[in-house]
């Protein structure tokens, strides 16, 4: 049973994760962003995040994309968009999003947006968010902002990166209208 | 490790089988509840399922819940607790449940810096929330002269009677000079 679906977007597709992106997974995890993640992925570990995608679809916990696109005349998978703490009855999901320098900024702007399109029809999604860490993912909120996403919150040492040392988080959130009690969808 | 806890005025202590009624008298009022925000109980049945569900919760390492018992009358006057543990981000969210006439600067000072002292020296956690609806004005004024730094807000949380819920986050870390300066003073700012 196929429990992510393949989202067209302009200029490529978002689709589930193969067992051939593992060399693809490796490059996109060059570097450290949560705490006890290694400075470098390594092929077990994506192996284990090509599986655990599946299990997280099934049970409607998350979800991971493999971003696609032709790039010199061939598909390559250029990053990733993911959903974690997607709770369903809130209508809400924290989401990540990963690329790599090849991929535009206009490309990823376009994946998000049919992520959120394919999400809200699909799933009833409205309320979209993300967590930044504000020294290393300046380009990832220049996709966000342009999209539409606005700063929530700065939570302060919100994210252990080291057993001392800690960031602070950037709260982004992205709403579609939200339906009330008894509204239908 | 020993979860009970004894301030000036108060035993801040974990529930017993006794306390379904002290439960259910507290959670059953609406002025107790309305912030959190959630609908006061009605049958002391609910009682006895949230205090299983603290149990359970705690059981799990997800929650803690202490009842306040005022030492002069033996009243339980709240309930206290540090709700979503992360242990690889060393935080935790801090709730209070209390009833509307001991809502004040003075004993909330003095519960949150009994909690804050078990969270961060006793469970090495770094960061504590607390989540507070804008209509909680009360809260949001003691949040602010503890020295709660407000860090903005988690927009459209969960629904409650049709009604979309932004929480205000107001964090205490370990670190911030006002708790160290609590440390000193053994105590939070007491009055507005």
């Amino acid at each position: 049973m196929k429990f992510v679906a393949n989202v067209d977007f302009s200029g490529g597709q978002l689709r589930p994760l193969d067992k051939s992106d593992v060399d693809s997974i490796v490059n996109l995890y060059q570097k450290q962003t949560l705490a006890g993640q290694s400075a470098s992925a390594s092929k077990e570990h994506a192996e284990r995040m090509i599986e655990l995608s599946v299990q997280m679809a099934a049970t409607q916990r998350g979800l991971m994309w493999a971003i696609e696109v032709e790039h010199e005349g061939e598909a390559r998978m250029l990053g990733m968009l993911s959903l974690y703490d997607w709770q369903p009855t809130s209508l809400k999901t924290l989401m990540r999003l990963d690329a790599m320098p090849e991929l535009s900024a206009e490309m990823q702007v376009s994946a998000l947006g049919s992520a959120i399109e394919f999400l809200s029809k699909k799933y009833h999604l409205r309320n979209f968010s993300f967590q930044c860490l504000p020294e290393t993912d300046e380009k990832i909120i220049e996709v966000l902002k342009c999209f539409g996403f606005i700063q929530q919150a700065r939570l302060r040492d919100f994210r252990r990166i080291s057993q001392t040392e800690y960031s602070d988080v950037l709260l982004y959130n992205y709403l579609l209208e939200l339906p009330v009690s008894g509204e239908a969808l | 490790m020993n979860w009970n806890l004894e301030t000036d005025h108060y035993y801040v202590r974990f529930a017993h089988e006794e306390d379904i009624t002290n439960i259910y008298s507290l959670l059953s009022n609406n002025e107790v509840v309305q912030y959190v925000p959630k609908n006061p109980m009605v049958v002391e049945a609910q009682a006895m399922d949230e205090a299983r569900r603290m149990v359970m919760q705690f059981d799990a390492k997800e929650a803690a819940f202490w009842l306040v018992e005022e030492k002069s009358s033996g009243k339980v006057i709240a309930r206290v607790s540090l709700q979503k543990f992360n242990w690889v981000n060393a935080s935790a969210q801090l709730q209070i449940e209390i009833f509307p006439e001991y809502k004040t600067q003075t004993i909330l000072s003095e519960l949150i810096y009994a909690i804050a002292t078990l969270a961060f020296e006793d469970l090495s956690l770094h960061r504590l929330e607390w989540l507070l609806v804008s209509k909680d004005e009360l809260s949001i004024k003691f949040a602010q002269s503890l020295s709660f730094n407000h860090d903005g807000q988690y927009v459209s949380y969960f629904e409650f009677e049709g009604e979309w819920i932004d929480y205000q986050v107001y964090s205490l870390l370990n670190t911030d000079s006002a708790w160290q300066q609590a440390i000193i003073n053994d105590g939070l700012v007491k009055d507005l």
